[in-house]
């Protein structure tokens, strides 16, 4: 049990990166749909970076460049040339699944085995991983989980309690009046929308050099997408991304537990795989009230 | 002469080919109230929209005492002690009113307490009440607009900017909007209201702009011009204005449609209408007055059949059809004017022919063989663009490229011929000029004299005033009272659109 719920924080710790991200844009109004696309370029930049300078930092930058690059055109697309941002979040998503394998096949060939990287090691913390049971369960994670402790009250913080905040608040709900205020609305869009895309880059390295070790092309599985869906579930809200993503993370955990045990007497191991995609539909469907933000999905239009 | 507080010289501004404005100049002095008075579409909020930096002349230059200025963003106007509160309200309705306020003027930490005790001794300083922690979107629209000029004043202005602030007002708010008006002038400030209401220019303004088609056509003192004049530069010609003296006595008492105890629940367990009951007489107009939102729409739609009620029941001509849906009530002559035509009323990259047919392309009339008779189509809207004399081509034109009034006309036309018996008319000269609105209110007599029935929705009092033969006014969803016209006075039926009942209201109220 230990293992399976320290797995789950493990697991959840990149959906949580971009279930934050997607908050923060879409409390702007932004949906980042090209979330599975940034994620997908993260993961194959992280390994393209870390395998060839065989540092993981290296990768771990890289990711997030190709992150904030996939983003840039995204935010270019759909904030000021106001383009519809679901169909350009899906173009993007194939766009980039196409790139990231012709440009691994471009620098590495058609390998006969897959080539690896040591995934990132897990660091204990002195003293706090010696707490019984938390200690191994929260204290015994990567770098990656240890920032995103950091991020989510960081992220909470910001968009509840300080004027940058109110601003990207504001500009999802009625960007009219952020405009009025003198503020430039496409602006703060743009910039959640590169940051939704630097923490997504990140996201999407955890699961090639963070976890695996090596880079497909279906690496991100709709993971993407779930961190996306996390963010509905979580009514916008950093609080409620990290319920949700606690949830999925623990889906993850029991299908990534079975599939290790090789206990699929019972269950089909497939069951168990596709679990988060089945909680998402059900959740998605059951969920009662949504407090959306009001012009999410709608580009920002000045006559003039 | 000292300097004008702000000046504006030359300007003009043009979208694409129009001409918003053109060679537009005048001034404002500290401690003065300007009027700036046009009717739709004649400009005034652009050029209010350039001194505030939301738009960016074409020509001419912008003076503060004296010196040249530039004003490219909103931020630059605040800087300067610009503020414009914008016809529809740009707050955010999920954020309090302190969140409101402070948008864009506070930085860093947000304290909340702090900030919003700041506000309320604010407000206190010009008798608002307000209560800084409560959600824009569970107040009234006046106590709204009293955030907005808040927010002004947080921001410390000295030139405020209201483009339209009355219309949404009950005639009590707006007197007391007034009263702020010339408190916070009293002071040195000053302010610019735009409006179309000569009554509103008369009673507060120091000095009057008129303008017309992007022009300044009147630069005048409130006491050396009266509400004639103004009106007849405003709109440039004379008007036929149809007072009450031009209709003959409605005659006919037969009951035409009967509302009976008609509730309607929201989703959220609010009830949109309270136990309604009305009564609409053949030959008769029941104007329906109240501040937008307490129950008008659902209750044009109650009757049209686009929402059941949850109780009570809906007659015509004796016959009960409150189950009856929207193509069933077409057919038994129910004819509805939507007050958004753009959203309700008209698809707008259709041709003027396909609006017209909207609402009975089921029927066999426009058939032939299956396929639309094109020919019977277009011969029909012909005739029906020169009956209403819509200014366009041909049929075939497309409804976007119509003006409002036009677009409007189209509607009417279409629901005029639906409507045997009974059409439902939902502010149906919102936002058109003047020329437009007097066809309108022809038309809608014209009907009435044809022994229809007409319910008439509206905001504009002095429209309820003029056409109806007996008032009927909703507040949150009940009817305060029925009345025959001449009972009323537009100050008792003020407080009864604030919910003041019956009882409570004096007679001797006005």
């Amino acid at each position: 049990m230990i293992y399976l719920l320290s797995i789950t924080i493990m697991m959840g710790t990149p959906l949580l990166f971009g279930a934050i991200a997607e908050v923060i844009a879409e409390r702007t109004g932004m949906m980042v749909t090209a979330i599975e696309g940034i994620f997908l370029m993260g993961a194959w930049a992280g390994f393209v970076g870390g395998y060839l300078s065989g540092s993981l930092t290296v990768g771990f930058i890289s990711a997030m460049l190709a992150g904030l690059l996939v983003a840039s055109l995204y935010g270019w697309i759909c904030i000021y040339l106001k383009q519809h941002q679901v169909v350009t979040g899906v173009a993007i998503n194939l766009l980039v699944v196409g790139l990231c394998s012709f440009l691994y096949r471009v620098i590495f060939g058609v390998p006969i085995t897959p080539l690896t990287v040591d995934p990132l090691a897990t660091i204990p913390i002195p003293l706090l991983s010696d707490i019984p049971l938390l200690g191994q369960i929260l204290f015994n994670q990567t770098i990656l989980t240890y920032a995103i402790y950091l991020l989510a009250p960081l992220s909470y913080f910001i968009l509840y309690k300080t004027s940058i905040g109110l601003t990207i608040r504001s500009a999802g709900e009625n960007p009219e009046a952020v405009d009025v205020a003198g503020i430039n609305v496409l602006r703060v869009r743009f910039l959640t929308v590169l940051l939704a895309g630097v923490m997504g880059g990140v996201a999407g390295a955890f699961y090639s050099i963070g976890f695996l070790g090596m880079f497909t092309t279906n690496i991100i599985g709709g993971r993407g997408w779930i961190a996306f869906a996390i963010c509905f579930l979580g009514n916008w809200n950093p609080k409620g991304a990290v319920i949700g993503t606690l949830a999925f993370g623990f889906a993850e955990a029991i299908a990534i537990y079975m599939q290790s045990t090789g206990s699929s007497a019972l269950f089909p191991n497939e069951l168990f795989i596709a679990l988060p995609y089945i909680m998402t539909i059900v959740l998605t469907v059951s969920r009662k009230s949504f407090s959306v933000p009001a012009k999410l999905g709608v580009p920002y239009l000045k006559e003039n | 002469m000292e300097a004008a507080f702000f000046e504006l010289r030359g300007i003009s501004k043009y979208f694409a080919k129009v001409i918003a404005n053109k060679d537009v100049s005048f001034s404002i002095q500290r401690g003065e109230v300007l009027a700036l008075l046009g009717e739709n579409g004649a400009g005034k909020s652009t050029i209010m929209k350039i001194l505030y930096g939301l738009y960016k002349a074409d020509e001419g230059k912008l003076f503060k005492d004296g010196k040249e200025i530039k004003i490219n963003s909103p931020k630059e106007a605040m800087e300067l002690g610009i503020s414009m509160i914008q016809q529809h309200f740009s707050l955010v309705p999920a954020h309090t009113v302190t969140e409101n306020i402070i948008l864009g003027n506070v930085h860093g930490i947000i304290e909340q307490k702090l900030l919003g005790g700041e506000i309320k001794r604010l407000a206190e300083l010009y008798g608002f009440e307000l209560n800084p922690n409560d959600y824009i979107r569970d107040l009234a629209v006046g106590v709204q607009q009293k955030v907005e000029i808040l927010k002004a004043l947080y921001q410390k202005t000295n030139l405020l900017i209201m483009d339209e602030p009355t219309a949404v007002l009950t005639p009590q708010e707006a007197e007391n909007l007034m009263g702020f008006v010339r408190d916070f002038t009293a002071q040195g400030n000053s302010v610019i209201f735009i409006t179309h209401k000569l009554k509103e220019v008369m009673s507060v303004a120091d000095r009057i702009i008129v303008m017309r088609a992007g022009k300044v056509y009147g630069d005048i003192k409130r006491n050396e011009t009266n509400e004639l004049e103004l009106s007849k530069l405003m709109i440039g010609r004379d008007l036929n204005w149809i007072t009450k003296d031009d209709r003959q006595e409605s005659l006919d008492q037969e009951v035409r449609l009967e509302i009976q105890h008609v509730t309607v629940q929201e989703k959220n367990g609010v009830p949109a209408l309270k136990d309604i009951s009305l009564t609409l007489h053949k030959g008769e107009i029941l104007g329906i007055a109240g501040v937008s939102g307490n129950g008008q729409q659902e209750l044009c739609e109650i009757v049209c059949g686009a929402i059941l009620p949850t109780k009570g029941r809906v007659l015509l001509d004796g016959e009960d059809i409150t189950e009856r849906r929207i193509r069933a009530r077409i057919d038994l002559g129910i004819g509805y004017v939507p007050a958004d035509r753009s959203s309700d009323g008209m698809i707008m990259d259709m041709s003027i022919a396909e609006n017209m047919l909207l609402k009975s392309s089921y029927d066999k009339k426009w058939q032939k063989r299956g396929f639309i008779n094109k020919k019977k189509l277009n011969q029909y809207a012909l005739q029906e663009i020169r009956d209403y004399s819509i200014k366009a081509p041909s049929p075939e034109t497309i409804a976007r490229g119509l003006s409002g009034g036009n677009q409007q006309k189209v509607v009417l036309a279409r629901e005029v011929d639906n409507g045997e018996k009974v059409i439902i008319f939902d502010q149906p000269t919102r936002g058109l000029d003047l020329g437009a609105v007097n066809h309108i209110h022809q038309v809608i007599l014209k009907e009435r004299a044809k022994g229809k029935s007409v319910l008439l929705v509206s905001t504009e009092l002095s429209e309820i005033f003029a056409l109806s033969d007996r008032i009927a006014i909703l507040y949150k969803g009940e009817i305060q009272g029925v009345f025959n016209s001449s009972e009323l006075t537009t100050e008792k039926i003020g407080l009864l659109m604030a919910g003041f009942r019956e009882g409570e209201v004096s007679n001797d109220a006005g």
